[in-house]
């Protein structure tokens, strides 16, 4: 079993980001500039979205737990997208299987969950169904399934007796 | 599509590893049984739709969305160990 708790066993790159490398102009989120380090390589696609194999991850805002992962091929498609620790109470990320799935070293791959933003915030959910593993050192990605008991795909964020007091 | 037809207990291969044995009929169900290496996964299709479903409900309307969320986020994510 592994012992760790954290979602992502990868050391953070401190590494400067190289120069941009590809504008992204979006109508519906604005303007990206893209650095080859921010992208990720989804080979199979998204569920559902099989065609798109080229994603960024970009920070939201400083403070934000959320990060925008916005199909460079269709730059109208954006999900947002957290590392699950930070939104789930006593989450204990499946980093062994999601490596082997990635076929990737369990040192090397970062988890992140889709969020799912209703009009009505509160109501937000991530989907620890289907999380997006990424290989930090290849850039390679896939949404991987886990059919597993605690992990539904539509896990709500903001519990209910916090919400009743905001 | 290849169609085949079995009677219970008869199985079908497919390629070297992977088993599939018709175990019962009854009513309008099917009882399956698969034998498959352990690092062959293997899944209800319906769980591939209900994750097609909600990839397709997060795709983001707008910024404001986002930003909203965030906002919340920061009101009420320290009281999330509750």
């Amino acid at each position: 079993m592994p012992s760790t708790i954290e979602c992502t066993a990868a050391r953070p790159s401190r590494e400067v980001d190289a120069s941009p490398t590809l504008h992204v102009r979006s109508r519906r989120f604005g303007s990206f500039e893209i650095s080859s380090t921010s992208m990720v390589e989804i080979p199979q696609g998204l569920v559902g979205f099989p065609q798109l194999r080229r994603y960024v991850v970009l920070e939201h805002r400083p403070g934000s737990p959320f990060k925008w992962l916005l199909a460079i091929d269709d730059p109208e498609l954006a999900f947002a997208v957290a590392n699950p620790c930070e939104l789930v109470a006593n989450y204990a990320p499946p980093l062994e299987l999601a490596a082997r799935l990635l076929e990737a070293d369990s040192a090397d791959i970062a988890l992140l969950v889709i969020v799912t933003i209703p009009a009505d915030p509160t109501r937000m959910t991530v989907n620890l169904m289907a999380p997006v593993v990424v290989d930090l050192r290849t850039r390679r990605a896939r949404q991987i399934v886990l059919d597993l008991p605690h992990c539904p795909p539509d896990y709500l964020v903001v519990r209910p007796r916090v919400a009743a007091r905001a | 599509m290849l169609v085949l037809t079995r009677k219970i207990g008869e199985t079908i291969r497919v390629g070297d590893d992977v088993r599939v044995q018709v175990l019962a009929i009854r009513g309008g169900q099917v009882r399956l049984g698969l034998t498959a290496p352990a690092d062959v996964r293997i899944f209800r299709e319906e769980i591939f739709r209900t994750i097609e479903e909600q990839n397709q409900k997060a795709r983001l309307a707008d910024e404001e969305r986002l930003a909203d969320a965030a906002e919340l986020w920061l009101e009420v994510g320290n009281a999330k160990h509750d």
